[in-house]
């Protein structure tokens, strides 16, 4: 057929205008910064034929909400088809790795197993199962999924849930008694944050100079369905750090951790990697500064009048933010799936 | 630079012969917790027999003035009525009222409404200043002109949630009382003070405070405002560089450092020998190792 000859000859000649060039910050530099080009037709053709795979962000780029995205599914099972390894890299920590699983069946994505997703629950655990002593204890700030990841990394923890409050006044929590145990702060999503946890949090982070804190993500939103938003556990590692006076370490996008969990399960090529995501200051970000190949959907939070002021400024920071290509939505790429 | 001198002997004298009055925090400066730093209480005998003016400036946003006079009499302090008292959450009650209501709603539309996450000093405060407060939980379509963080011991994720839906307006008003990070108790320990809030509503709303306590100068525009004090007759005794000592600086009022309260001689010799100007600007002119080393600077 022609397009298969077509794509045959594209490849054939090495670096022509739909080739996907390796991404490294050496080459960035000598490009001079990613376009941000709309990814069809031939161009998009030959840039996924060079990926082996795909790593996905979910909200606002596979569902908002419950409702997956128009086309969503389809494309997703086109890649699956076509041999792309498929990975889910999302820095909500309110669900465990084995809840998105069933959220993506029941969405009707190509099935996948909880190896294949990395919330930033499930990295968090990682992260402290190997940064803590046999036997030590975190402090959670956070919900059940959180528990749920700690427990299944083995890793002994309190906190989830409303205060456990032993009187009425800051005075009172200041008395009671601290875990020996616990040699971690760990700040997720936590809908029962409250003065008393923050109070505790900072008694333990002043315990002792090696107890950690540590952040799931720094998102300052969670999008609901609707269009409106909550505080994001952003806000609540912002209050953690700000009263203890030291910074978190964050496990989520954009930074690299969640990545090198994913890089530690499965053979990753960075240059036959594509990071899909919505949000130009998490997603693209840590694409970029992993060297994959990063495309932003506009059918989640960053729109491309952002993009364009980044690409324009002189910022360096800035330019980091901008992917190497767009798409109105990832339904946008079954045309390029096609036999 | 200042040069953070031990105050005493005739440079003591010296100081205080000069000054017209002088600026005291609270915390950490006359008590801590719930007793009296030895002498102080003397010390502001001696001041008001020598004519020399006291006033009172705290950034804790817990207290109306009306409690922190009581508290005040109750530690052994005589003789400091309310209004010497200027607490964050005093002026953040002046400065709403000045920014919400100033205008004067010439359609009869609802006075100032206010989201306040603090507690019952901080809210009575508001109240007394003739503002409306918004309840917590409450949904409706009136409009809410300010959110006024300040220590809130009862701070939830729901308020944060309810304070950031009133954001969303840009012509709502984003207030802070104070922003310390931190409290010491009594005990050596820290609680988490405004600042930690403050920052957690910054963070989800995207909006920056407006920060009405030291060491911002609002507060001392208040004393002025009241009590017409010269700057350059002034002292200001604190015991935390990064507010009392810089709030100092700000308004233009030689500072003594008292080491009864959270900072440390060595963290204000450590900004002394820093390069950075901001560290310089919290370097106090004078220190004492309490507040009642300045006694034998008053005449018998």
């Amino acid at each position: 057929m022609g397009a298969r000859a077509g794509r045959g000859a594209a490849n054939g000649s090495g670096r022509g205008a739909g080739f996907a060039p390796k991404r490294g910050e050496e080459a960035m530099a000598a490009t001079g910064g990613r376009r941000c080009r709309r990814l069809e037709g031939e161009t998009a053709r030959a840039v996924l034929a060079n990926v082996d795979t795909l790593l996905f962000d979910c909200d606002g780029v596979l569902w908002r909400g419950e409702a997956a995205l128009s086309g969503a599914p389809a494309a997703l099972g086109r890649l699956a088809a076509a041999g792309k390894r498929l990975c889910y890299v999302t820095n909500n920590s309110s669900r465990t790795r084995v809840a998105y699983t069933e959220k993506l069946r029941r969405l009707g994505f190509p099935p996948a197993e909880p190896r294949h997703v990395f919330g930033s629950a499930f990295c968090a655990a990682r992260y402290l199962r190997q940064a803590l002593p046999p036997g030590a204890a975190a402090y959670v700030l956070g919900g059940p999924a959180l528990a749920a990841e700690l427990e299944a990394a083995g890793i002994p923890y309190l906190g989830p849930g409303p205060a456990a409050l032993p009187g009425p006044a800051p005075a009172d929590w200041a008395q009671a008694p601290l875990e020996p145990a616990v040699r971690a702060v760990l700040v997720g999503f936590d809908e029962h944050f409250s003065y008393a946890k923050l109070c505790q949090a900072l008694r333990y982070l002043l315990r002792g100079p090696d107890c950690l804190l540590v952040g799931t993500n720094r998102d300052h939103r969670l999008p609901l369905e609707g269009g409106s938003a909550i505080p994001g556990t952003g806000c609540l590692v912002k209050a953690v750090e700000t009263a203890a006076e030291r910074e978190a370490f964050i496990v989520g996008k954009p930074n690299r951790y969640i990545f090198d969990c994913v890089a530690s399960e499965f053979d990753i090529d960075p240059a036959r990697t594509i990071m899909v995501g919505d949000r130009l200051d998490t997603d693209i970000l840590m694409g970029n500064t992993c060297g994959l190949t990063t495309l932003l959907t506009l059918t989640g939070v960053s729109t491309l009048e952002e993009v364009r002021g980044h690409q324009e400024s002189d910022c360096p920071a800035r330019q980091s933010l901008v992917p190497d290509y767009y798409v109105d939505s990832i339904a946008d790429l079954l045309p390029a799936l096609e036999d | 630079m200042a040069s953070c001198r031990r105050l005493s002997g005739a440079a003591l004298r010296e100081v205080l012969g000069s000054a017209q009055g002088l600026l005291f925090d609270c915390d950490g400066v006359l008590w801590a917790g719930e007793s009296a730093v030895p002498s102080a209480p003397e010390l502001l005998e001696r001041l008001q027999r020598s004519g020399k003016a006291a006033l009172f400036v705290s950034n804790n946003s817990r207290r109306s003035v009306a409690e922190l006079e009581l508290r005040f009499s109750r530690l052994g302090f005589r003789g400091v009525r309310a209004e010497h008292v200027f607490s964050s959450a005093l002026c953040s009650a002046l400065f709403l009222r000045q920014h919400l209501l100033s205008g004067g709603a010439g359609d009869g539309s609802a006075v100032g409404r206010v989201f306040v996450l603090g507690g019952e000093g901080l809210r009575g405060e508001v109240r007394d200043a003739g503002l409306c407060l918004v309840g917590e939980g409450e949904r409706g379509a009136e409009q809410v002109h300010a959110v006024l963080v300040g220590y809130d011991d009862q701070f939830t994720f729901a308020k944060l949630s309810q304070a950031c839906a009133y954001l969303r307006d840009p012509r709502c008003l984003l207030v802070a009382t104070d922003p310390d990070p931190w409290h010491p108790l009594s005990d050596g320990q820290r609680t988490p003070g405004t600042g930690s809030l403050t920052a957690a509503v910054e963070t989800a709303s995207g909006r920056k405070a407006l920060v009405v306590g030291k060491p911002n100068t609002y507060m001392f525009d208040c004393i002025v405002e009241r009590f017409g004090v010269d700057p350059s007759r002034t002292l200001m005794v604190g015991d935390r560089l990064e507010t009392d000592i810089l709030f100092g600086k700000n308004c233009s009022l030689s500072t003594i450092l008292t080491l009864t309260g959270v900072s440390r001689l060595e963290e204000a010799l450590a900004y002394m020998a820093s390069d950075s100007a901001a560290a310089k600007d919290m370097v106090p002119n004078y220190y004492v190792n309490s507040i009642a080393d300045l006694i034998p600077g008053l005449d018998e």
